[in-house]
């Protein structure tokens, strides 16, 4: 893993600083300072009106706004417990950022959740991290077990009069317990399934209380917004997204990994002139901008720029800005067999479009690339694509967003399996 | 029948479906309001398909196959939802019947086929198939499923009473949510995830509780059938008809599956009023005593040799006289007592109260066989009818037993055999005390110790065999419909009555009835 990204900012720039993941490092930069003297004299209106002026975006993949999330925390009516759920089950496939700050910058972490309990008044926060990052898991276990020495948490938080216990809480390694309600499920021991809404997560959350789900790395902005302001937030990014934020670039490009920068920069310019573009002078075909359940956009679409108002007028969006760069050698219907393998694997399973819909997609489009397709089977594959997306209990039925940006961007590929009864890219990746 | 299907429940709130208004309650979803209101999925009500939601359990919203076009007040247009979650409010605006709502309930009802295996053929299920309907309801007539179909398990072995396919399930998941959440027991779960998923008990676990088998009832496709009922027959040579089961006196609701003249199964029909949509496993398998070998099928007499043969009726009848009028006029009616059943209808019950009261018996008690209840719908009383012949004057049998052991009684008219049967623990009776009387009449459907004794044995009716009507413990009041002719020979106990009392010359009996 990575120590720190290859371009930095205020989130990541202690990252490649190993003594930033202890409690003296911590501190030792600045660390806790914000969180207690908020604790101490702010009050949680403040809180929650800066991070609401901010502009502050989730980060986990749907963007919506985190001072407005909290704001639907019904009133603190005296009736504990209230729960914040810190997201770190980060499982796109192609995301990787959340997993820098867990390991990094734990107590940044933990500052974060901090603040957000004290602003919706939880007493508690559940750490749900995916299973498999035990790297993660081992950094935050010592990270918190310091805060509670520390007395950073704990009945006196920062020798505040806030309370605040954080609970470590390792998932099984499910794609849809990143969902927040599937993931409440998981957390409450159950199968991992997302729940019918309404009611939310504010309402009847973990263990039916009122709750609220923040992503890794939304937590650790707060920190940042308020120590520094709104307006500090909103010098960076775009004005309909504020801040900066970490992508996540993989792929077939010389420089992999992860960098800070604002939203709003365009898309090329991360690939080629951050990551240095594709290797061996060949050239990019395709590239996916927000993890892999975006839809992927062909090489003349890369001057966007990464911010949801611009990607959402291409049909794709942010999602948790992994960016997957294809170069040309890659058959864009085996990238169809591994999106369609994936959801296919990790759906669920009790909505009828998912559970049947992924299935069925996936035994298509590797019909298609052993050269069994037919042309009809285009047609199918929009046509089962429009009957998947939007109509379930969660947005994982819009698994077929990928597919749609396939069939509209390289239609082509899909036509030449047909045409040919064979895969026509002998270079591309195996199956 | 009492009870009706869904209680009328009208509310304030008042929302309009496809241009109809109805008032409804507020705290209710589109589905439940409908159902309460008794107009879901009935001729001239509202129809919306679903797989998951069942009435009487909780709201899933899996199968999205409710999904109709709701607009609320301040929407600017119209949306799907699923009708099993979604509130109702004042002003709601509900179109079933829009463009997409058709292409929403085509697309489930195609993917719910692309797994599917098309075994309709060789399906129990066929013919009262959920998924058959909906798919020629709502569904496209050809697949465009080229793929090889997900190969499952098709016999799995559930336990005791149930067998489950897993190929034909759809995971609506209502035996699930019926094992968690009615009986408490949670045998059933879905294993995997995706179309992996299929429903299975924990290993070494058996689906094994005293309402197992209404999981075949819930489930809407092939996926679970009782082994009882299982490749017996085909549904549509099925005549379906409406009755109740006798097996205690909850009375639940059943429909009495009727082919060749015999009764082939019960399965549980919904009255809220009675047992919701539940019937108990033995309740369920009750049917079997009609065609039991150990039915009576003719009137029984002692012959010169002391044995018990087959008599006509009118000889039957001669000899309950011959044996019954020296008995009244020598040693008059305090002699003679009556024991009441459960089993028999409350017509039946009342005409035995009138025959006696004509004959000035006072010697009277309801006999009654009991055994173990449960929260449910198991009541402790194993008779369908002991409320009704508690109405017309039938009360304990304690008096009647004491009166008999200390030697006060010389004939005993007895319906049914509950007498030898009081309580499963200890029986009110042993047949060997009746053995000094001077005459026992017996009108009984079936075989029993109580022959040892009998002098006249009288064959009548299963309820699934005549009209009659039936008071549950709550006092609702049944009138189940005949489903199948009894063998000849068999009557009404009022029948056998009546003869009897023409035979005694009684004043009401015979002609002079009809003043």
């Amino acid at each position: 893993m990575q120590k720190a990204p290859f371009t930095t900012g205020y989130l990541t720039e202690h990252c490649g600083d190993d003594a930033f993941g202890t409690l003296k490092g911590y501190r030792a930069r600045g660390g806790y300072e914000t969180a207690r003297r908020t604790l101490k004299k702010g009050s949680p209106e403040e809180v929650i009106a800066t991070v609401r002026d901010s502009g502050l975006q989730g980060r986990g993949g749907a963007g919506f706004g985190t001072g407005q999330k909290w704001s639907f925390m019904p009133a603190d009516d005296g009736s504990a417990p209230r729960y914040l759920v810190c997201n770190a089950d980060e499982s796109e496939p192609g995301s990787f950022k959340d997993r820098l700050l867990l390991e990094r910058a734990p107590h940044l972490l933990i500052e974060g959740i901090l603040l957000s309990a004290f602003a919706i008044g939880a007493e508690k926060t559940f750490l749900y991290v995916r299973g498999e990052y035990g790297e993660s898991i081992r950094s935050l276990t010592r990270a918190l077990e310091e805060a509670r020495r520390g007395k950073v948490l704990g009945p006196r938080a920062l020798g505040s009069r806030f309370a605040h216990e954080v609970v470590l809480v390792r998932g099984a390694g499910a794609y849809i317990c990143g969902e927040e309600t599937a993931l409440l499920e998981s957390l409450e021991g159950r199968k991992g399934m997302p729940r019918r809404k309404p009611p939310y997560p504010a309402e009847h959350g973990a263990f039916g209380r009122p709750t609220t789900v923040n992503n890794v790395e939304t937590l650790c902005h707060v920190p940042h917004i308020v120590g520094k302001g709104a307006d500090w937030f909103r010098s960076f990014g775009t004005d309909a997204s504020p801040g900066n934020t970490l992508f996540g670039v993989s792929g077939q490009v010389v420089r992999p990994g992860l960098y800070e920068l604002p939203l709003g920069t365009p898309l090329d310019e991360i690939v080629f002139e951050h990551a240095g573009g594709v290797p061996d002078g060949r050239k990019i075909k395709a590239v996916v901008p927000g993890g892999l359940s975006m839809a992927a956009l062909p090489a003349g679409q890369l001057d966007v720029p990464m911010a949801d108002e611009f990607l959402r007028e291409r049909q794709t969006a942010l999602g948790t800005g992994g960016i997957i760069v294809m170069d040309d050698r890659t058959c864009m219907v085996r990238a169809a067999c591994v999106i369609t393998h994936f959801f296919r694997d990790e759906s669920c399973g009790q909505c009828t479009q998912c559970r049947e819909g992924t299935g069925w997609l996936n035994r298509i489009v590797r019909r298609i690339e052993r050269g069994g397709g037919r042309f009809e089977d285009l047609a199918l594959l929009e046509d089962l694509c429009g009957k998947m997306e939007g109509q379930t209990i969660c947005a994982f039925a819009d698994a077929a967003w990928p597919v749609q940006g396939l069939l509209r961007h390289f239609r082509q590929d899909f036509q030449s399996h047909v045409n040919q009864r064979r895969c026509p890219y002998p270079e591309s990746f195996a199956l | 029948m009492a009870g009706p299907v869904g209680e009328a429940e009208a509310g304030s709130v008042r929302i309009r479906v496809d241009g109809v208004e109805y008032p409804v309650r507020e705290d209710l979803t589109l589905l439940q309001a409908l159902d309460g209101l008794g107009l879901l999925n009935v001729p001239e009500g509202v129809e919306i398909p679903h797989y998951c939601w069942h009435p009487h359990l909780a709201i899933d919203g899996s199968c999205r196959l409710c999904q109709v076009e709701l607009t609320r007040p301040g929407d600017e247009q119209a949306r799907l939802a699923i009708a099993c979650d979604a509130k109702v409010c004042e002003g709601l605006v509900v179109d079933t019947k829009s463009e997409a709502v058709a292409r929403a309930r085509e697309g489930v009802m195609e993917l719910l086929l692309a797994n599917h295996p098309l075994d309709c053929p060789i399906c129990d299920q066929a013919g009262e198939c959920r998924l058959q309907d909906h798919a020629f309801d709502y569904g496209v007539a050809a697949s465009r499923m080229r793929e090889p179909r997900r190969a499952a398990r098709k016999r799995v072995d559930l336990g005791p009473t149930v067998a489950l396919d897993q190929e034909r399930c759809i995971l609506c998941r209502r035996c699930v949510r019926f094992c968690r959440e009615v009986t408490g027991t949670g045998e059933l779960g879905v294993v995997e995830r995706g179309d992996r998923s299929a429903i299975e008990t924990f290993p070494g676990q058996a689906l094994d509780n005293p309402y197992s088998m209404n999981v075949a009832d819930i489930c809407p496709v092939g996926a679970l059938t009782t082994k009882d009922f299982r490749f017996k027959a085909r549904v549509w040579s099925l005549d379906e008809v409406d009755g109740i089961c006798t097996a205690c006196a909850r009375g639940c609701n059943v429909s009495i599956g009727v082919a060749r003249g015999r009764v082939q199964r019960y399965v549980a029909r919904r009255n809220d009023a009675v047992n919701g949509s539940w019937i108990c496993d033995e309740g369920r398998l009750s049917y079997q005593q009609i065609d039991a070998p150990d039915r009576l099928s003719s009137c029984l007499a002692r012959d010169e040799t002391g044995e018990l043969c087959p008599v006509s009726l009118d000889e039957a009848v001669r000899e309950a006289a011959r044996r019954l009028r020296p008995l009244l006029d020598e040693r008059g009616p305090g002699v003679v007592a009556g024991v009441a059943s459960g089993h028999a209808s409350n017509e039946d019950v009342r005409a035995f109260k009138t025959f006696l009261d004509v004959l000035d018996v006072d010697t009277i008690g309801l006999a009654l066989r009991e055994g173990a209840a449960d929260e449910l719908l198991v009541s402790a009383e194993k008779a369908a009818n002991a409320a009704g012949a508690r109405a017309v004057g039938f009360g304990p049998i304690e008096g009647l037993l004491e009166r008999l052991r200390g030697g006060g009684l010389d004939a005993l008219l007895v319906l049914g055999h509950d007498l030898l049967e009081g309580d499963v623990e200890s029986p009110a009776l042993d047949a060997a005390e009746l053995e000094g009387l001077d005459t026992v009449i017996v009108f009984d459907t079936h075989r029993s110790p109580l022959e040892r004794v009998a002098h006249l044995v009288f064959p009548v009716r299963h309820a699934a065999e005549k009209e009659g009507s039936y008071t549950n413990l709550d006092g609702v009041v049944q009138r189940p419909s005949r489903a199948v002719r009894p063998a000849p020979g068999v009557r009404d106990e009022r029948d056998f009555l009546d003869r009897i009392g023409v035979a005694l010359g009684l004043a009401g009996y015979g002609m002079d009835r009809t003043a």
